[in-house]
């Protein structure tokens, strides 16, 4: 239902055959980072699978909630903050300053550290967002909040009270609301950067369940401080140190056979 | 494959190109942003033009005689000596009077106006309508209290009237720099068994002064420019005087005697005392923001 | 032996912490003094005006030192006119300004352009009078009072209002001017309010795609909304009170009638014209003391306005 109207998920439906061949959603080449003249991110080159989750893990400042705010070009709110290389989305390199704010952050949601629902009704807040991008009648609107509520799993929980400010909801909730709020405007990618990190752990896990069904529909990608999150629900795991990139695999691999030593440390708990 | 390919590449042109609401919202934003920067530019424009007009106007009077002579009947060649120094006069008694006392009420609001102290938020009510009170009431008020029982208008009037003016501002500044204090520092005091007083002296108010200092100079600068207080009180005085009981001429009084006059000398003498008066004032508030700034 | 010298001097500490406490409160009851003695004051100074005119002193146009009639009918509504024009012109113009520093431009420059902008609202008010006087009433008798004139003279509802004698002084020419006196004010509150909407809140809206002024006008301008109407109702009152610039350029005539480019006066400039001209004890006198009282209540009024609007902060 929701895939009949996105259509970059149409055409992918098919090319899931036998062969493991995964399409790329975000390829990083050559990105370095800085803010102001401190340098932050060393020549990263990577690849984000479509509907995979990605967890990027590493100490504090390593770069990789850095690297995640590149993707949507949150940096560009802060002078000073600049990115050089190539991060192709969709045929284009989106660090070119041709590339429209608004068009690749309705293609590329983010949702943040702590819960940021903003000061209006729980309706409100998913419509804002959907009211950017296109013009819907009154039932496609109620339809899309109530399909999006659904799926992160609050519908049950809010159906009551739309127009209650959404300040009201408990943490979690909030935060789901807030992941509900990115994905209605369907984005291609969805951005979280330590999306339970302020959350209690059933909430997490509540989180947890509700990316693992998100990626069948979106590209995730996810920062983490949690090694055990990023080995419950990450496809792939990208492991940073001191603003470079030292090894990226699939969880199993980094998790049980790392090949990089600083790798092995840091799961290990030797630092970090 | 290919044909799927092919379509995921028409699919991406059409992705990226901006629709017509796209379009209309960038527009929104673009005209918003200018329409921002215009506002701030007109405003800086204000600034701009004022400090011209005075320099334009008023620096071809600015002489020496202008410092030193006495203000004159017109084309005596007077100046405005009499009403700098009644002007420094009663700023300087007026700051004696505000200071000690706004700074005593700031220090009662923060240390021990906290939290439930009806009392306290009653003073800090009063001291914010005094603050935004119309200067020119004071004025009226200390006519009432002073001018009409002494039976004359007097300097010392006239500063009683810029120490009311001042009182607030130093009363709330002193409160909040007082606040930005750790609490942490406080105990730190008492658990070493210093007394109260001293703490709040010795400590606070020790690690408190820039921005303390700040607030009086900011007040300071206020006095200074202020004319409507000094109307019904200490009225302004064609001759040099220093007698707090008799009327005493003040620079904002003068500038706004000749501003209106219909003699030449006069009119430049205002602007050559606005000049001065805005300068200095600037002065002030220059030294004041960018010393508080490191 | 060692605990006996330590008891004695704290004896001694607790009494001196005493009298610093009331030496405090002292001072702090001289702040209350100050507000109370004006207030009781302008009321006693009025009370002969309030009694002499009763009510009519509150709807009579007319101010009449000949007769020994007052009304405060002109000038408070030249207060509330100007007030209004000022209003007007200068809230659009601080949220803009407000908008500018806290939004878009670099932190560097927003702090300079910030700096300055603040030194407007520092530069004495007899002076933005002197200046008035100097650029904006010759631009405004010369180059928009012929035009309005000859264009709108005709025209049903607008003509009166907007036509008048071209001197240049009056309603708009006042409003004007106490825009620009109030607007940094203004702004530097607004820029206050701005700033302490939490970064993660704008960030969120940027990233659903809003443009800048989208993240201002729906997000930014509903969680500050009590601030900033805060801010506009203290420049309000500032505008209200303001003296010396009015009384340059208002023109100084107490009349009453539609025309926004005709002289007027207002409370704060009549009071500082006709001072001088009012024996103490005199009637007069005492109808001007009276003027005090009101624009204090009205000071009051806005401040505490202001105050319940910030208070209800979410």
């Amino acid at each position: 239902m929701m895939s009949a109207s996105m259509p970059f998920t149409e055409h992918l439906t098919g090319s899931s055959g036998d062969e493991p061949v995964q399409e790329v959603a975000l390829a990083v080449r050559g990105v370095n980072f800085y803010y102001g003249s401190h340098h932050a991110l060393h020549d990263i080159s990577l690849d984000f699978p479509a509907r995979c989750v990605t967890a990027m893990i590493g100490p504090s400042g390593c770069g990789k909630s850095t690297l995640l705010r590149i993707f949507n070009k949150m940096y560009d709110l802060y002078p000073g903050q600049r990115a050089t290389g190539e991060v192709m989305f969709d045929g284009r390199n989106i660090l070119d300053d041709s590339i429209s704010l608004d068009m690749l952050r309705a293609r590329i949601g983010m949702v943040f550290q702590k819960p940021t629902p903003f000061p209006m009704s729980i309706y409100e807040n998913i419509a804002f967002g959907v009211r950017l991008h296109e013009k819907l009648s009154r039932t496609a609107m109620d339809e899309r909040v109530q399909d999006v509520l659904t799926r992160v799993a609050l519908w049950n929980e809010v159906r009551d009270r739309l127009h209650a400010p959404a300040t009201g909801l408990s943490g979690g909730q909030q935060q789901r609301l807030c992941i509900a709020r990115s994905i209605a405007t369907r984005p291609e990618v969805l951005l979280l950067d330590e999306p339970t990190s302020a959350l209690d752990p059933i909430s997490t896990a509540r989180i947890e369940e509700l990316l693992d069904e998100l990626k069948e529909e979106f590209t995730i990608v996810v920062v983490t401080h949690n090694m055990q999150q990023a080995a419950r629900c990450a496809d792939q795991v990208a492991f940073f140190y001191l603003g470079r990139l030292v090894e990226m695999d699939t969880a199993d691999r980094i998790f049980t056979n790392p090949r990089q030593k600083q790798t092995q440390d840091y799961i290990t708990g030797r630092f970090g | 494959m290919n044909n799927v390919e092919s379509t995921s590449f028409m699919m991406a042109r059409d992705c990226w190109r901006p629709s017509r609401k796209a379009m209309w919202r960038r527009l929104c934003n673009n005209c918003a942003t200018g329409a921002s920067v215009a506002a701030g530019s007109v405003l800086l424009l204000v600034l701009v033009s004022i400090l011209w007009t005075l320099l334009r106007r008023g620096l071809e009077g600015l002489s020496w005689a202008t410092l030193t002579h006495t203000m004159g009947p017109p084309g005596s060649g007077g100046g405005l000596a009499n009403a700098i120094i009644g002007s420094l006069i009663q700023t300087g008694l007026a700051l004696l009077m505000a200071a000690p006392v706004g700074l005593m009420c700031g220090i009662y609001l923060s240390e021990y106006g906290r939290k439930g102290n009806y009392f306290a938020s009653g003073v800090r009510f009063v001291a914010d309508v005094l603050m935004s009170a119309p200067s020119i009431l004071i004025g009226l008020f200390i006519y009432q209290l002073l001018v009409v029982p002494m039976g004359h208008f007097s300097g010392f009037a006239g500063a009683l009237a810029l120490a009311v003016l001042a009182l607030p501002l130093i009363v709330r500044t002193t409160e909040d720099m007082l606040r930005l204090v750790p609490t942490a520092m406080r105990e730190a005091g008492a658990a070493l068994g210093a007394a109260r007083w001293r703490v709040i002296i010795f400590l606070c108010l020790r690690s408190a002064r820039k921005g303390v200092l700040t607030g009086i100079l900011l007040a300071l600068a206020r006095m200074g420019g202020e004319t409507a207080p000094l109307l019904f009180t200490s009225l302004g005085n064609q001759t040099m005087s220093t007698a707090m009981n008799r009327p005493m001429a003040s620079l904002p009084i003068a500038i706004y005697q000749y501003a209106g006059a219909s003699y030449e000398d006069w009119v430049q003498l205002a602007w050559t005392g606005a000049l001065l008066v805005t300068f200095g004032v600037l002065l002030i508030n220059i030294t004041v923001r960018l010393s508080s700034r490191h | 032996m060692r605990m006996t010298p330590v008891t004695r001097s704290s004896h001694h500490r607790v009494g001196f912490d005493t009298i610093f406490h009331g030496l405090l409160w002292v001072c702090a009851v001289l702040v209350l003094a100050s507000l109370g003695g004006l207030i009781l004051l302008m009321a006693t100074g009025g009370w002969q005006a309030f009694t002499a005119f009763g009510l009519d002193f509150f709807t009579r146009t007319s101010w009449n030192p000949v007769k020994d009639i007052y009304g405060v009918l002109a000038p408070l509504l030249g207060t509330v006119v100007s007030t209004i024009i000022a209003m007007l012109i200068a809230v659009p113009m601080a949220f803009g300004t407000a908008f500018w520093l806290v939004y878009i431009a670099s932190s560097r420059f927003a702090s300079i352009v910030g700096t300055t902008i603040q030194l407007l609202a520092a530069v004495p008010s007899i002076i933005f009078g002197m200046w008035g006087f100097q650029t904006i009433v010759p631009f405004i008798a010369r180059d928009v009072q012929p035009f309005l004139n000859h264009h709108f003279r005709h025209t049903p509802i607008l003509g009166p209002i907007l036509s008048g004698p071209p001197v240049g002084t009056g309603l708009v020419t006042a409003g004007i001017i106490l825009a620009m006196m109030i607007a940094p004010f203004i702004t530097a509150v607004m820029v206050d309010v701005f700033g302490a909407v939490p970064p993660m809140l704008r960030e969120s809206a940027y990233g659903l795609g809003a443009t800048r002024w989208e993240m201002m006008r729906k997000i930014v301008v509903p969680w500050s909304r009590n601030g900033m109407i805060g801010a506009i109702v203290l420049g309000m009152g500032r505008a209200l009170g303001e003296t010396m610039a009015v009384t340059f350029i208002i023109g100084n005539v107490t009349s009453v009638g539609w025309s926004l480019f005709a002289p007027r006066s207002t409370v704060a400039s009549l009071i500082a014209l006709q001072f001088p001209e009012s024996p103490a004890g005199s009637l007069r006198l005492s109808s001007l003391m009276a003027l005090g009282f009101i624009l204090m209540v009205l000071s009051c009024v806005s401040l505490v306005l202001a105050r319940l609007l910030r208070g209800k902060r979410s």
